[in-house]
């Protein structure tokens, strides 16, 4: 069976938002509600200083902290490794919110146009993204990343992957040690964020120095 | 879905725009395209945001109240695109009969091809020699293109990833996110740093590129020279570590020079002497009897000692050692020896290298520089000392060097053998760019026109892009001088916003936008410039509403292609819906109004000569258009690509592809290793044209129009202004910085943009040391105020950090934006422009290009001084 994961290799990555924005365009995401994004940890004293983007999406974990405290079932362990949320049994309790340890989980009271902050469309594209969000994730309840199930269904990558300039992310199957996810993590000692949670994550990330 | 080339910065990578019941609902890379290999940015993926922002411009608007100026209520009133169209042809006919110079042409350089027909060809059509690049302003590289220019017959240059092994960068970005060919160097640079690849980021802050950098360096601002001629006086002295031959047969070097800092030139045919070892001799440079000659020695030419340059230049830079360096910024002298030692070794000068059989220098190091290097007072000596380690080491366009954007080599489309070009040398041996989106060539020297004829005076010196001199204080004084007969008339400007990134927004407004009678501007949105000095706004297309010509040629100008080896390409713009609401694309309003001022057969032959430079061939389109012909763009666009590429490839080939691809060659790629063509290590001729110059200032009773000092053959540090500031109440050093996450002001309305900006903790804030902060009180999202010993203040958040020297504040460029017809970019982020002068204290005396560091004092908000 597969179990999709994910590689991150910060040796490439730029901090440049690409995935931020590229899931926007997928997901339909109205303001902020953001299911990829990137952080900057700073450490050390100048000159002596090192800064380390740090691309943050769902980690899809084994052992989802989320999954534990949803009291509708709305939260599911999928068979391939990713971690879903039903919108139609979602009640928006944001418990899980709360639970994730890596801060994926986003609720959006309404759908709100990103120049006005109306809930009425400003334009045509926005009338199809308010659409599209109210199909795929709903108002009023939690949502974040599906490692782009509707993607990944037709054999594409997911779209933070695909955009990536610096090709810092790969994704693939982490159950199969010949995939280059398996590989990656292997060779390059892939480490899981915060592993003492005992979340066993799906998303890895390979050092940068 | 509809494949066409991005347009959010000057990268240009394909994409495809998939458009579902006519509306545009997402956009990707194109994988099989070499401008992106399929990847995309986030400036590219909020495009979306961008054609369907209700704070577009949809319908012509006048200005109805007679007053301008910055924060005035322009008072737009909507009017017709006929009322438009015989209001500009009326006020343009006016200038056309009055005197044509009094029309000012300014255009935006994130969109070349389209500035070139939009505005330079319309210009030329016009017979106004009056242009400056309004958009870019301010961040435009004076200094570094002329350098570029002069020593790669390109805009900049850029580590040849693939095989380069050790990038110095100097406050430079290539290939994290931002500018030229943005992702395919992003792509190769995240290749290059996986393979190994050591890059050494000398910056005041720690950049995106200092943060993934395995060193970082941090030096003070406009000192880089200073740095550079240690360590190329370290190579030459100390470690011995130069390339002789590369000296020379590729550089002036062995050329000899006077006692008057000229060359020795042969009587007979007027070229430069070099002294031939193996015959004792004098000999022309040229002559097939130099089989080697001195790079060192004196020399008698018939009675005068002269020297060989390269003997000139080693003697000049011994008084740059690493411990003076050190002093001036900031570096430590034994960095500056351990990285100078390390440059020359890696540069592993002799060996070589075989790639598709061709058996070529290796030289894997490269010295980077671009805009960060050239916003000082010495802007052009600064970008020359960088690039002048490159040309030490030999390691300029060889595998694993500093390669030329572009490059500046296509040796034609093997369809046709079109679409040709290379470099050449001028009599003196010196490298010549034949491929370069300007008329003026940055070599050899153009002769100065006597008296100028431009207001900004450009055309009396020799190189500069542009210049802001027609912003002075003293700019009228400047024009009676020079008899310069007509004043700013018409103004017509493409997709700028010049009141944000020109310079001080106060003095430009001034001394400049008020003295015009008329200002028409095409863009996208209301800005600042529209709101304080536009008379009439024009609804442009976006760049998702129109087409291009091409956005990947001329390959060596603002746009270019990925770096090495790979494949060429020629892509298209093309409109993915048609402009929505009343929207024009810019080149339809111009190609009408060239017809109804009766300009079309001197449109149609500046568009003959800047494609045939451009592009290269001899296109002519009288040949091909009908006389009774009016004129439409697609058709242009059809002949040029028809000519270029064969009758099967017109316009409709390219709508249906987006764009055409063929494989690069070695010998294009690694041009100079085939090309006889050197550079100088000694700029004899920028005395004979500092001269000329000089000589026409001083005829009109301007002597001290620069300090001509600078105009010189040799590198040197000059410092900036702020500098040799004495007051210690000004005790930061404040420089801006461009963010990846915008091009120029334009992407600040964006809002998916502006919130990963607002998610970011450097592109909204004043980054502050955290030491300094702690000896100011000045605590993390503080409100603080930056004042220059003018008084000019500028307000912002700081974000404290250990990533900056404790002596600078770091500003990302372009924020701050307090526009109506912006209302995502209003009040977001710091607005750096107010700190800073137009003036000739600020001006590099060489290039024109303008100084953009500034020291201030920092204090709270509320008057809480604390500075």
């Amino acid at each position: 069976m597969v179990r999709w994961g994910m590689v991150i290799d910060l040796k490439r990555c730029t901090g440049c938002h690409s995935c931020s924005v590229a899931c926007k365009v997928e997901h339909h995401t109205p303001p902020g509600v953001f299911w990829a994004k990137v952080v900057r940890i700073e450490s050390g004293k100048y000159p002596t200083v090192i800064r380390q983007a740090v691309p943050l999406l769902c980690m899809h974990c084994r052992e989802p902290e989320c999954e534990k405290v949803c009291p509708t079932g709305a939260t599911k362990k999928q068979p391939d490794g990713r971690v879903t949320v039903d919108s139609d049994e979602c009640v928006g309790c944001r418990y899980c919110a709360v639970a994730c340890p890596y801060g994926a989980r986003c609720f959006a009271p309404d759908w709100k146009d990103y120049f006005t902050g109306d809930k009425k469309p400003s334009s045509p594209y926005a009338e199809y993204s308010k659409k599209k969000w109210l199909e795929e994730s709903d108002k009023g309840v939690v949502s974040k990343c599906d490692f782009c199930e509707e993607r990944v269904e037709q054999g594409k990558q997911p779209a933070c992957v695909n955009a990536c300039p610096c090709e810092a992310r790969t994704f693939g199957d982490l159950d199969d040690p010949e995939s280059e996810v398996s590989q990656l993590i292997k060779k390059r000692r892939g480490m899981q964020l915060h592993p003492e949670y005992g979340t066993d994550a799906s998303v890895y990330y390979l050092p940068a120095r | 879905m509809v494949t066409t080339s991005c347009g959010m910065c000057y990268g240009t990578c394909t994409v495809n725009v998939r458009v579902e019941d006519g509306v545009v609902v997402g956009i990707e890379g194109v994988p099989d395209s070499p401008q992106g290999y399929g990847n995309i940015c986030a400036k590219g993926l909020s495009s979306l945001m961008m054609l369907y922002d209700p704070s577009r411009l949809n319908y012509p608007l006048l200005r109805t109240n007679p007053e301008k100026g910055i924060g005035v209520d322009p008072g737009w009133k909507r009017i017709s695109w006929n009322e438009a169209m015989d209001l500009l042809t009326s006020k343009l006919g006016e200038c056309l009969k009055k005197d044509p110079r009094g029309l000012y042409t300014v255009g935006s350089p994130t969109f070349p091809a389209e500035r070139a027909f939009n505005v330079l060809c319309f210009r030329k059509a016009f017979g106004t020699p009056n242009y400056y690049t309004g958009g870019g302003g301010l961040h435009c590289g004076n200094g570094a293109h002329m350098i570029g220019g002069i020593y790669h017959a390109s805009w900049s240059v850029i580590p040849d990833f693939k095989y380069c092994n050790m990038a110095i960068y100097w406050g430079c970005s290539k290939g994290h996110g931002a500018g030229h060919a943005a992702n395919v160097a992003a792509k190769q640079a995240a290749d290059a740093k996986a393979r190994g690849m050591r890059l050494i980021v000398f910056d005041p802050f720690l950049s995106t590129q200092a943060s993934t950098a395995e060193e970082w360096v941090p030096i003070k601002a406009g000192t880089d020279a200073a740095a550079a001629l240690a360590m190329a006086n370290l190579l030459l002295s100390e470690y011995s570590a130069y390339d002789k031959e590369y000296i020379k047969w590729k550089t002036n070097g062995p050329y000899l020079v006077a006692p008057d800092g000229l060359y020795r030139r042969d009587k007979k045919s007027g070229v430069p002497l070099v002294w031939n070892i193996i015959d004792k001799k004098v000999e022309p440079f040229n002559s097939e009897n130099v089989k080697d000659c001195a790079l060192e020695g004196e020399f008698d030419v018939d009675g005068t000692k002269c020297t060989p340059s390269f003997q000139l230049l080693r003697n000049h830079l011994k008084k740059y050692t690493p411990e003076h360096a050190s002093e001036i910024c900031g570096v430590s002298a034994s960095t500056l020896r351990r990285i100078a030692k390390d440059f020359g070794e890696e540069a592993r000068i002799g060996s070589t290298i075989s790639i598709d059989g061709k058996t070529l220098p290796y030289r894997p190091v490269a010295s980077i520089y671009f805009r960060g290097s050239q916003g000082h007072y010495n802007q052009a000596w600064d970008c020359m000392s960088l690039v002048l380690l490159n040309h030490l080491v030999g390691s300029a366009d060889v595998p694993g060097g500093a390669l030329a954007f572009g490059p500046p080599v296509h040796l034609g489309y093997p369809g046709t053998g079109r679409l040709k070009y290379s470099v050449e040398p001028d009599k003196d041996g010196l490298l010549v760019a034949k491929n370069w989106p300007y008329a003026h060539l940055p070599y050899p020297p153009p002769e100065p026109k006597d008296p100028p004829e431009r207001l900004d005076l450009q055309d009396m010196f020799y190189i500069p892009t542009y210049t802001t001199i027609m912003a002075w204080d003293n700019n009228e004084e400047l024009w009676q001088k020079f008899k310069i007969p007509y004043r700013p008339d018409v103004m017509i400007s493409f997709a700028t916003n010049q009141i944000m990134s020109v310079g001080n927004p106060k003095t430009l407004m001034k001394n400049f936008l008020q003295k015009f009678g008329f200002i028409a501007s095409f863009n996208i949105y209301s800005t600042e410039f529209e709101e304080s000095a536009a008379d009439l706004v024009l609804p442009d297309a976006c760049y998702l509403e129109r087409y291009s010509s091409a956005t990947t040629f001329p390959t060596v100008g603002v746009s270019c292609h990925g770096t090495g080896l790979g494949e060429w390409i020629w892509a298209i713009r093309q409109p993915v819906i048609k402009p929505m609401y009343e929207r024009r694309p810019m080149i339809d309003v111009i190609l009408e109004l060239s017809e109804r001022l009766g300009l079309r057969d001197r449109y149609i032959e500046a568009a003959r000569e800047w494609v045939n430079r451009a592009y290269g061939g001899d296109l002519d389109f009288k040949k091909v258009l009908d006389p009774k012909e009016k004129l439409n763009f697609e058709r242009m666009l059809d002949i040029i690509m028809k000519d270029r590429f064969g009758p099967d490839k017109g316009l409709d080939y390219f709508k249906e592809h987006g764009y055409l691809k063929w494989d690069k060659r070695v010998e294009e790629v690694y041009w100079r290793a085939f090309n006889d063509v050197r550079v100088p290590v000694y700029l004899e001729w920028i005395i004979r044209a500092g001269r000329k110059s000089r000589a026409i200032a001083e005829k009109y009773g301007v002597p001290d129009l620069v300090d001509w000092s600078a105009h010189n053959a040799l590198p040197e540090w000059r410092p900036c202004p702020t500098h040799t500031e004495k007051n210690p109440e000004y005790d930061l050093e404040a420089f801006y910085w461009r963010s990846a996450l915008h091009t120029y002001s334009m992407t600040m309305q964006n809002p998916w943009l502006n919130e990963v900006s607002q998610n970011d903790p450097y592109t909204y804030t004043i980054q502050l040391n955290t030491e300094t902060a702690n000896r100011k009180g000045v605590k993390e999202g503080d409100l603080v105020w930056l004042e220059n010993s003018k008084g000019s203040k500028a307000k912002g958040r700081v974000h404290i950090t250990d990533g900056i020297r404790p002596d600078h504040v770091a500003i990302a460029a372009n924020a701050g934006h307090w526009s109506k017809g912006m209302p995502i970019a209003k009040d977001k982020g710091v607005f750096f422009n107010e700190l800073i002068e137009i003036d000739k204290e600020h001006t590099c005396p060489v290039s024109l290009g303008q100084d953009i560091c500034v020291k201030v004092k920092l204090y709270k908000d509320g008057g809480d001084r604390s500075g």
